[in-house]
């Protein structure tokens, strides 16, 4: 027996017009999701956002929803809990206080009726799995906050679930404990070949591991797509502020002589590389993507730095230029000076790598 | 006005001293008698005695005695009133009583055969009331049953489950009712008679009135009362009624000035209005019910109350011996709880077993079972101690509370003494119900 | 007075000791510590003393325990003691446990009427509730009337140990529901959704998972349960039961004349044996502390019920209910009733009762408010200042204050009763001129000492729930010790202080054991003696029974308004912190 799934067990996700709401408040509102079988998945957004409250649903907690999820191709919506076969690791960890650990690894087997031989081979191999076959007999109380996962993570895998669902898992932890879990957690999936979805309000999180994700906000998913694509290629304004750091400009495309091109608020131009479609639209600038100059040139917005911060590998600028404030990031070298607040600057924007969203998106 | 000052924290001072003040003419009685009668007779005190202020405190006889030992060092009683003339013996001998010398004239020695007064002069007798049966009309009925007339009836099998009587432990008058039988019948063949009625118990109740309560209730059928809680308890209108056997004694109950009272006087002008006619008068009341020991009273008696004086066939069977009682008092309730009261379930068991095997073998053919049958009722009505036992000083001495000179040794402790007639009454009663239930199955 | 890093030597301690430069708050300490030993510890061990002399000689022995093992009525009576607390402790749970999860797991119109009328049977005078108890369910009450004339046979719900069994779990269940309802609500949800996620629902569920995490809450109140009937007095005796061990102390203290020591031995080890237990219940629940509502949590998830769940539950809640007020229906039957004999109900129904007892029973009412009110104020304060002391400061002895306060618990009120009369009636209080154990005041002391415990515990829940931050916060900002702990820590805390009072209040206004034996004029009689004193009279049942129904409707009017304060308080919190 072991806890590594083969290719066939493998279960893929299908959510088709999910609709949820607590009393009158509408908390999802249209989910159609397709995550594929042996996909580590992650749901992103910020808090409220229903991320957590889909996650429950597909785990059969909470209102009951309507609409379809279909795990492994059986519609379980109106399933209980205890009979979707799903694995949830909670933010809490959750572990029974009044179980050692072997107990509470052990429980979902026995809620099997697994022999008591067998539960006891795979008790031990889930926490040779995580790493901690020595803290068997401990309380939960008597480890710590990195232990307590592994072990939540070693409890749900035991039962070997047909999909794994982790709400938040490294929220509890401090910031180096939760990079180096995270690398874990991605490993143990590779290894387990478990779907998983992954529920954070980290982009960083789920940037790292997932292999796509979708982004949720007011209850509706924005988008979905791989990390790179969300980053690259943001669908809404949303999308573009809540991955990274975008600046937006508000203007109008137009197709000028010498091609398209995009005319601020205020006025300054900028020219568009490819076809555009004429009309009211936002640009997205990363701030790697602007370069500062000292001269004027075409292409450029004059502005004056506001404000300072050295980040070690970069230098980040708050410019004021185009009628609003605008980051920048310059790649530090050793020994540059730096431009002091107060000072006037043209800033060059690479409009090859910026977005146009059209407005209202 | 007390009430209100005392609601406030502010008040406390003022209200202390209003009381202080207020003490000079308030009388304090403890008493085990009911609201229902103290409250008409405190009525009738302060009409004729505006003076006094009279302060009703209730104890149950027991706890009242306690009471009064307790605070004797700092006393705040001036009564006491009560049935039992053992209590009064007890405080007596703890010289908590004071010598009063009130008159009793016109008050005969001796009612029936018990004497009126303390000869001592500590405390007087001022009603007189005996033990009798009463009962349950509807339980009665519902069962199918005839109430009881004697002690003995209520030995009977058919009243088996339906009786009901206080402890000698609990109550003085209780006390009384037993040691009269045994007065009357005799220690061995006196127990027998009160362990063949116990088998017929549906219980032993911790206070006296527990037993008209029940029958008030109906919880069980018959119960061992004394007359005026039949009498009340009729005139409140439950369904029970009262009669007198003709084994009783009548028991005079008693009034005393407790010793060191803070207010003597008053203590002495209660105790003389109850022994006057006027007094005398207010046991008529249909709440109270209790006969007078001044026989002159007797003119304005209401239908239907007997008078001891004249009807002398009332308590004149028992020659009642107050020393007997007295010398063995604590021994008879102990024997009493240990035999009884505590193993009742015991008793009970075997009791029911010999019952039943006589119904079964009621026509005397089977010699073996009838000699079963013989050896199990000696096995119940088997004594742990005999008659000359109870009445030895050094044997009852266990039991007392006095302290003694180191010389005249006790032999034994008083729980030493219980756990050896425990240990005899279960054993015997255990066999006593095997012997039955094997005759039984003959 | 803490060690230093050297073992002071005596003489370096001795000049401290002579003058300690107390802290105020010390000072505070020192005074409770002499309250409770004057009025608790002292007192019982002038009763208990007892125990160990013998009593012919006075001489001190240890012969009486001897005896008291070597009885076989005795050891009979301690188990027949041990065996009711432990059933009634079962029937307890039995009867709290549904009513715990129902209102604790499900969305259910009817945990009002839970919350609201499951704790009304603690404010039943026991003595009453054991005669309303005979009138239905006794050999010849209504249930067993009904049940012969219909179908033949009957009954035994109040035949010896079971009635016991039966009405002590009956008034005592509500300490279970609270304890448990409570302990239920802080368990967090994810605990309970973890284990739905790995296959667990329904009993199971329950059994594994809910129960166990609820099982501190449960012991706590379960040990309360377990120590009350173990020391009650006034039910056994009233059902006539006398193989136990409360009543055998009593028929043995109180027979008249009798100075039998065993009275006083049982009493020591009625307390010996209840802090035993008390002692056993915390070992039991250290290291349990399971209170596991973590951020986000927010206790167990109610689901709502389908149709036919919720006719099954009020079902269930209904009958529970009917049961355990029972003792309060025979109360207002009795109270309406002309006369109920021997009949499943009363012959005709009146308001002459309530008329007799309204003309002889203001005195009571009064008296009542006055002793119970200043008893659960004075162990309000007294738990607050106990409760700070123990848990906020570092004073050497502290813990012992809490000890103290709560072996009140372990002492049955005829010992306490017993005990005040034989320490304060040599005392007088000046200006009164009277002793000050005749004095109408040391009934409220009494009171307030017998009620201490639950105002304790209910202050401690309250303090450990004010974080620390608060108070340095106020410290910081210059407040002295005394005005933080008055203008923080107490408006903070009065929602338990409240609930303190409350219990304090009710269960005091009822209490009987302790007083019956410190009433020393019938004008300072509280309610409970005034009922006592109807009830010994065949006339008096009805009107002892309109009061005992007028105490039951003031006691419970005092508490839902309490509770009304303590909502609203907890809403303001709440509201304050978001």
């Amino acid at each position: 027996m072991t806890l590594e799934q083969k290719a066939a067990d493998m279960a893929g996700i299908e959510i088709r017009d999910l609709h949820l709401s607590f009393g009158d408040t509408k908390v999802l509102t249209g989910i159609n999701l397709s995550i594929r079988p042996g996909e580590f998945f992650a749901f992103l957004g910020p808090s409220g956002s229903g991320k957590s409250t889909l996650l429950r649903a597909i785990a059969g907690f909470g209102p009951q929803p309507k609409g379809e999820i279909l795990i492994g191709g059986r519609e379980v919506a109106t399933l209980p809990p205890w009979k979707r076969d799903v694995g949830m690791v909670f933010q809490s960890y959750a572990l029974w206080p009044h179980m050692s650990v072997r107990e509470n690894v052990a429980f979902g087997l026995q809620e099997r009726k697994v022999p008591a031989k067998e539960i006891r081979s795979r008790v031990d191999e889930a926490l040779a799995l995580v790493g901690l076959s020595h803290l068997a007999d401990r309380m939960p109380n008597q480890l710590s906050g990195g232990q307590q996962q592994r072990i939540a993570l070693a409890r749900t895998v035991v039962i070997q679930p047909k999909v794994l669902l982790l709400d938040e898992p490294l929220s509890n932890l401090d910031a180096s404990l939760r990079v180096q879990m995270r690398r874990e957690l991605l490993a143990l999936q590779r290894k387990l070949g478990l779907t998983t979805i992954f529920v954070t309000h980290d982009q960083e999180e789920a940037n790292t591991t997932a292999d796509r994700m979708a982004v949720l906000d007011g209850g509706v998913i924005q988008q979905i797509g791989s990390p790179q694509e969300l980053y690259d290629r943001p669908v809404n304004l949303f999308v573009a502020r809540f991955l990274g750091t975008a600046n937006i400009l508000e203007g109008q495309v137009e197709i000028g002589s010498d091609g398209a091109l995009f005319r601020t608020a205020t006025g300054d131009v900028l020219h568009l590389p490819a076809e555009g479609t004429a009309g009211p639209s936002n640009i997205v600038l990363r701030p790697q993507n602007i370069r500062i100059e000292q001269v004027s040139a075409p292409d450029t917005l004059q502005g004056e730095i506001l404000h300072r911060e050295f980040l070690g590998s970069q230098v980040r600028y708050l410019v004021r230029a185009a009628g609003t404030e605008i980051v920048v990031d310059q790649s530090h070298r050793a020994g540059e000076v730096w431009l002091d607040p107060g000072t006037g600057v043209h800033l060059a924007a690479n409009t090859r790598d910026a977005v146009l969203i059209p407005r209202g998106a | 006005m007390r009430n209100t000052l005392k609601g406030t924290a502010a008040a406390l001072v003022l209200a202390s001293t209003s009381t202080a003040a207020w003490a000079e003419g308030s009388v304090v009685v403890v008493t085990s008698f009911p609201d229902d009668m103290t409250s008409v007779i405190e009525a009738a005190f302060e009409a004729a005695h505006p003076e006094y202020d009279l302060e009703i405190l209730n104890r149950s006889t027991s706890s009242g005695v306690r009471y009064i030992q307790e605070i004797a060092s700092n006393n705040t009683a001036d009564v006491f009133w009560a049935s039992a003339p053992d209590a009064f013996e007890v405080l007596k001998s703890n010289h908590l009583l004071a010598h009063a010398g009130i008159s009793t004239e016109g008050i005969p020695d001796m009612i029936g055969a018990y004497p009126v007064n303390d000869p001592d002069g500590f405390y007087y007798g001022f009603a007189a009331s005996g033990y009798g049966i009463m009962w349950n009309t509807r339980y009665m009925d519902a069962n199918g049953l005839e109430p009881a007339r004697e002690w003995s009836d209520l030995a009977r099998p058919e009243y088996f489950g339906h009786v009901g009587m206080s402890a000698p432990s609990r109550s003085g008058t209780t006390h009384l009712t037993v040691e009269t039988v045994l007065q009357g019948e005799g220690w061995e063949q006196g127990w027998a008679e009160w362990k063949w009625i116990a088998g017929n118990f549906a219980s032993v109740t911790e206070r006296s009135f527990g037993v008209p309560d029940g029958v008030n209730t109906g919880n069980f059928g018959l119960g061992i009362v004394i007359d005026f809680f039949g009498f009340s308890s009729r005139a409140s209108g439950f369904p029970v009624d009262f009669a007198y056997p003709t084994v009783t004694a009548l028991v005079p109950a008693n009034v005393g000035v407790v010793e060191n009272a803070p207010n003597p006087d008053g203590a002495r002008a209660f105790v003389e209005f109850l022994l006057s006619p006027a007094g005398q008068e207010t046991l008529f009341d249909p709440a109270i019910m209790r006969l007078p020991v001044n026989p002159a009273a007797y003119e304005a008696a209401p239908e239907g109350l007997p008078n001891p004086f004249e009807d002398t066939s009332i308590g004149a069977e028992v020659l009642f011996d107050v020393d007997t009682s007295g010398a063995r008092y604590y021994v008879v309730s102990s024997l009493f709880d240990v035999m009884i009261t505590y193993r009742l379930d015991d008793l009970r068991a075997a009791v029911r077993a010999v019952q039943m095997a006589e119904e079964r073998h009621a026509d005397g053919a089977n010699a073996e079972a009838a000699a079963l049958i013989a050896e199990a009722r000696a096995l119940i009505e088997a004594m742990p101690i005999t008659e000359e036992q109870s009445l030895d000083p050094a044997f009852s001495g266990a039991f007392t509370a006095t302290r003694r000179a180191a010389s005249d040794q006790v032999e034994q402790r008083q729980a030493e003494l219980e756990q050896q007639w425990d240990a005899f009454v279960v054993q015997n009663y255990a066999r006593a119900r095997e012997l039955a239930e094997q005759a039984a199955a003959m | 007075m803490t060690k230093g890093p050297h073992p002071a030597s005596f003489a370096d301690r001795l000049p401290a000791f002579l003058f300690p430069r107390l802290s105020p708050i010390a000072m505070v300490g020192l005074f409770i510590a002499l309250i409770l030993f004057g009025f608790l510890i002292f007192p019982v061990l002038q009763v208990i003393t007892v125990a160990f002399q013998d009593p012919a000689s006075g001489a001190l022995t240890l012969n009486n325990f001897g005896d008291f093992f070597g009885s076989a009525l005795f050891r009979q009576s301690f188990f027949n003691s041990f065996y009711v607390s432990a059933i009634s402790v079962v029937v307890a749970t039995v009867i709290a446990l549904p009513l715990a999860y129902i209102t604790t797991r499900f969305n259910f119109s009817g945990s009002i009427l839970i919350q609201s009328l499951g704790f009304i049977p603690l404010i039943m005078p026991p003595f009453v509730g054991a005669v309303a108890m005979q009138l239905i369910f006794g050999r010849n009450g209504t249930i067993n009337l009904l049940l012969r004339e219909h179908f033949g046979f009957t009954l035994p719900f109040m035949e010896g140990l079971n009635g016991v069994i039966l009405v002590q779990s009956i008034h005592y269940f509500p300490f279970i529901l609270i304890n448990l309802s409570a302990s239920l609500r802080n368990i967090d949800r994810s605990m309970e959704e973890a284990a739905q996620n790995l296959g667990a629902h329904g009993l199971r569920l329950f059994r594994r998972i809910v129960f166990p995490l609820a099982t501190p809450g449960y012991i706590a109140g379960a040990a309360l349960v377990f120590i009350k009937v173990f020391d009650d007095l006034g039910t056994p005796l009233l059902l006539n039961v006398n193989n136990m061990l409360a009543p055998q102390a009593f028929l043995r203290i109180t027979s008249v004349g009798l100075n039998d020591p065993m009275g006083y031995v049982i009493s020591v080890i009625l307390v010996a044996f209840s802090i035993l237990s008390l002692w056993a219940s915390f070992l039991v629940m250290r290291g349990k502390d399971y209170a596991t509502v973590q951020k986000g949590g927010g206790g167990l998830a109610k689901r709502d019920l389908a149709l036919r769940e919720k006719i099954l539950a009020y079902g269930v809640v209904i009958f529970i209910l009917l049961i355990v007020l029972s003792p309060h229906i025979g109360l207002l039957l009795l109270s309406f009733g002309t006369i109920w004999s021997f009949a499943p109900l009363p012959d005709a129904y009146t308001f002459d009762n309530y008329i007799r007892m309204w003309e002889g029973s203001q005195q009571y009412v009064m008296n009542t408010l006055l002793y119970a009110g200043l008893a659960a104020t004075l162990d309000v304060i007294l738990g607050t200042a106990i409760a700070y002391i123990v848990l906020r400061t570092g004073i050497a002895g502290r813990k012992w204050l809490d000890y103290m306060a709560t072996a009140a618990l372990a002492v049955p009120g005829v010992v306490l009763g017993i005990g005040y009369l034989r320490t304060f009636q040599d005392v007088d209080v000046p200006f009164v001129g009277k002793p000050l154990a005749s004095w109408w005041v040391i009934i409220a002391i009494a009171l307030m000492i017998r009620r201490l415990p639950y105002a304790l515990r209910a202050c401690m829940a309250a303090l450990q729930q004010v974080s620390l931050a608060l108070e340095e916060a106020a410290e910081s900002l210059g407040a002295s010790k005394f005005r933080t702990i008055r203008r923080v820590v107490v408006p903070l805390m009065t929602g338990g202080i409240l609930a303190g009072f409350v219990t304090s209040f009710a269960t005091a206004a009822v209490e009987l054991s302790a007083t019956i034996m410190l009433v020393s004029a019938e004008r300072d009689s509280p309610l409970a003696y005034g009922i006592y004193l109807f009830m010994q009279t065949p006339s008096g049942r009805g009107a002892g029974a309109a009061l005992g129904v007028l105490a039951v409707v003031i006691v419970a009017l005092g508490t839902v308004l309490s509770q009304i304060i303590i909502e609203r308080d907890k809403k303001l919190r709440t509201a304050g912190r978001d």
